[in-house]
């Protein structure tokens, strides 16, 4: 209990770290939002499980709040934060044999392809409820704002992280169907 | 690659820090927060390693830690002399000079490694040798020590990384690196903290580096040393320019200096990424002796 309470609080800790500058300051002035933390989504959930997805989802709704940027967008927000984690994580836990790995090319291809089918099903989620409840926002450019940021940045950052806690830090993941 | 690519974005962080905070200060502060993260992160590890040999790793990363700072230092004023496309490029002469450093060591130089550094070497002189005048010598001659240093500090790196905890040398070197910089930082500025424009941007653009930059990048760059030599790894730093031209051509002016792209520039980012297609590509007696 006492581990499972620490591992929560990592989390949260995780999150916040990298989550909390990206909302206080505009990074590249005249982009859309740029959303590093969408490196978790994968992360959390191959490593942590159904606690990872929701813990993760959670906290995006959180730091919606906590910047002042709590709509009735964020409900959709929060159901494709959770939804597209928990399905890349089944996926993976469905194929692999044996614990899911990045060792090789033909793995880290089938990874990129997983994540970016994720980024489309969490904007296909997000972005009719913006529209609908902001008809000012131009719906395309948010889409594609949606699926480069959760694409992105797991992909870019995610891999080598999976790689390092797997390999190198000696982190789980979660149980494949066979084990 | 991806350590290439994170350091390649250190300018837009850099660009969200004013320029009153001093580079010493960000130094300083990114590293000793990366340190104490890193530490706080991985704590049991740290001290089972400095149960270990502590005296010997806190040795090996002392002097890590100061070759880095004074590398960096030398970068820093060496720059001044050059554009920011320029500045990239002569940057990139340490995947040159690095092979003849392993020469000088009498340790083994494979011809496809000074191949891919002739190729690094010509893509530099295209680029920088066109717009080159007799004022930036004394920049060139900084740029090039500095280089001279990182070659040393990532044949040791290399070294050290295969032996000791690649965690512990990460906290160690960030604090070590840490620690001189605030050194630095007082003599030039002995009210420097004080007087710093603290407000929420700039602890958040500090945050970003810390543990961007000095915990994951830092980190991970340590962990691929481990698995890789010191002329492959340096000649993948390499690519750091093409990341670099990529963001001073996509990126806003506001943010970074517009790099305007000439067919010299093109020439040498074509030099330098042969070069490194060379060295990364198994060749067909490396693939024989893998299987």
């Amino acid at each position: 209990m006492k581990r499972k309470l620490y591992i929560l609080m990592m989390l949260i800790i995780s999150y916040f770290i990298v989550a909390l500058p990206f909302k206080v300051m505009e990074i590249i002035p005249g982009f859309a939002d740029i959303r590093p933390v969408t490196v978790f989504g994968p992360v959390f959930a191959l490593f942590y499980g159904l606690p990872g997805c929701i813990i993760f989802a959670l906290m995006n709704l959180v730091m919606d709040i906590v910047a002042g940027d709590i709509a009735w967008s964020c409900i959709a927000g929060l159901i494709a934060n959770f939804m597209g984690p928990l399905l890349f994580m089944l996926y993976w836990k469905r194929k692999s044999k044996t614990q899911p790995h990045l060792k090789t090319m033909r793995n880290i291809g089938h990874y990129c392809i997983t994540i970016f089918i994720m980024a489309v099903f969490e904007a296909a989620i997000i972005t009719p409820s913006v529209a609908i409840f902001y008809p000012d926002v131009d719906w395309k450019l948010f889409f594609n704002s949606v699926v480069l940021n959760t694409a992105l940045f797991p992909i870019l950052f995610g891999i080598p992280l999976t790689i390092l806690m797997q390999e190198e830090l000696g982190f789980k993941q979660i149980p494949s169907r066979e084990q | 690659m991806c350590v290439t690519l994170c350091w390649s974005t250190e300018v837009i962080i850099f660009a969200c820090i004013p320029e009153s905070v001093p580079p010493f200060a960000t130094t300083c502060l990114t590293s000793l927060a990366g340190a104490i993260l890193l530490a706080l992160c991985f704590f049991k590890r740290i001290m089972k390693e400095m149960r270990r040999d502590g005296s010997k790793l806190v040795r090996r990363c002392l002097l890590l830690g100061v070759l880095n700072c004074t590398y960096n230092v030398l970068y820093l004023y060496g720059l001044k002399y050059f554009s920011v496309s320029s500045g990239a490029f002569t940057l990139s002469m340490t995947a040159v000079v690095l092979p003849v450093i392993l020469f000088t060591l009498k340790k083994e130089v494979s011809v496809k490694t000074w191949v891919s550094a002739g190729f690094v070497f010509a893509g530099i002189l295209l680029a920088v040798g066109n717009n080159a005048n007799v004022g930036q010598f004394w920049g060139a001659v900084l740029i090039g020590s500095g280089c001279i240093v990182r070659a040393v500090f990532i044949v040791i790196l290399n070294r050290y990384s295969s032996e000791d905890d690649p965690i512990s040398i990460s906290v160690f070197i960030s604090g070590f690196v840490g620690a001189i910089s605030a050194i630095l930082w007082l003599v030039m500025e002995p009210t420097g903290f004080v007087d710093l424009p603290w407000n929420s941007e700039i602890i958040a653009s500090l945050a970003i580096y810390s543990y961007f930059m000095v915990a994951f990048a830092q980190t991970l760059n340590i962990f691929a040393q481990k698995k890789s030599t010191p002329a492959n790894a340096t000649i993948i730093y390499s690519m750091e320019i093409i990341f670099s031209i990529i963001w001073g051509t996509v990126l806003p002016a506001s943010l970074i200096d517009r790099t305007v792209i000439t067919p010299w520039i093109i020439f040498g980012v074509i030099m330098v990424v042969l070069g490194n297609l060379i060295e990364i590509i198994p060749s067909r007696r490396e693939k024989v002796s893998e299987t």
